[in-house]
């Protein structure tokens, strides 16, 4: 008796056949008595598994905990079938280790848009006659906004100076 | 010649009254600028939502912004308006036209910053600098008319 009869012999017993191939079955389990023999023990063993098996409960549902494992074999299906990552260009370390860089100082560049005496700050239709260095001017064009942040030392002057000086004098 | 006289006065009335309707109407703020949720000055009261707004979209560090002198003006072409907003700070403020002003900053009666700034609705502008005890100060100037 080769694999494939030994294990339609089982699938009998579960009642997995359909109902052409069971009677096929029955009809050689009445000539054949090594196949009577066969299913003898599968019996027995499935009677002695049936006996000692420990039941397991799983905390979900039956069609969530299934759903979980064919979530799980399509993840590893998809994930077999992924196509290989491209051939890593030469150049990528250097792209990354200047891309942050390069980014930092686009940032700097536009907040701190210096603006010195009799300047224009291009593109924020401001012109400056008359500032300490080191003021700069900021634009958010979202907003309409325009900062202009002085070095300016307010403690000693605009805000009067001590604990918030003239600003809360108000 | 009665006439041509009260046609004068007309014209003239009428020219004055374009020049009156050309000013440009702005509005200043004295602000405070700080990381304390309430300021030790009960005189002072949060600057309005559209004006914390703008100044939330500026790079400061500052979570609150209070208002200490808020005051409306009119600039005109012909002379620079003068505005007080503390006993050391006063703006100085002429229309250039074009939606454009100049404006000058002054600090003990000295000018510390001057430029010229488009300032069409909506838009503000903002100069501010360093306060004691880690807050700021900030001027906003905008245009309400």
């Amino acid at each position: 008796m080769n694999e494939e009869l030994q294990l339609k012999l089982q699938a009998y017993l579960d009642g997995e056949l359909p109902e052409a191939e069971a009677r096929e079955v029955a009809a050689w389990l009445a000539q054949d008595s090594g196949a009577v023999g066969l299913m003898t023990e599968l019996k027995n063993t499935r009677a002695a598994l049936a006996l000692h098996e420990r039941g397991v409960n799983v905390p979900e549902s039956r069609e969530f905990y299934w759903s979980k494992i064919r979530r799980e074999i399509e993840r590893s299906d998809a994930a077999a079938h992924r196509p290989a990552p491209a051939p890593v260009s030469p150049f990528k370390w250097l792209r990354r280790a200047l891309a942050p860089g390069m980014g930092l100082a686009l940032v700097v560049a536009t907040l701190f848009l210096i603006t010195r005496p009799g300047t224009t700050a291009p593109g924020l239709g401001l012109t400056v006659a008359t500032a300490d260095a080191g003021t700069f001017t900021y634009r958010n064009f979202e907003s309409g906004a325009t900062l202009v942040w002085l070095p300016y030392p307010a403690e000693n002057r605009l805000a009067g100076g001590g604990s918030g000086g003239n600003l809360q004098q108000q | 010649m009665k006439l041509s006289a009260l046609l004068a006065i007309l014209i003239l009335a009428v020219a004055g009254t374009a020049v009156r309707a050309a000013e440009l109407k702005l509005e200043a703020q004295l602000v405070w600028a700080s990381n304390q949720s309430t300021s030790p000055n009960p005189k002072h009261k949060p600057v309005e939502p559209e004006i914390k707004k703008k100044l939330e979209s500026l790079p400061l560090k500052w979570s609150y912004f209070y208002e200490v002198k808020r005051q409306e003006f009119s600039v005109s072409d012909a002379s620079e308006t003068k505005v007080e907003l503390s006993g050391k700070c006063q703006l100085e403020v002429r229309d250039l036209g074009d939606n454009k002003v100049e404006i000058s900053l002054c600090g003990d009666g000295k000018v510390v910053w001057k430029g010229a700034q488009a300032l069409p609705k909506k838009e503000i502008l903002v100069l501010g600098g360093k306060a004691p005890g880690d807050t700021g100060w900030l001027v906003t100037i905008k245009r309400i008319e």
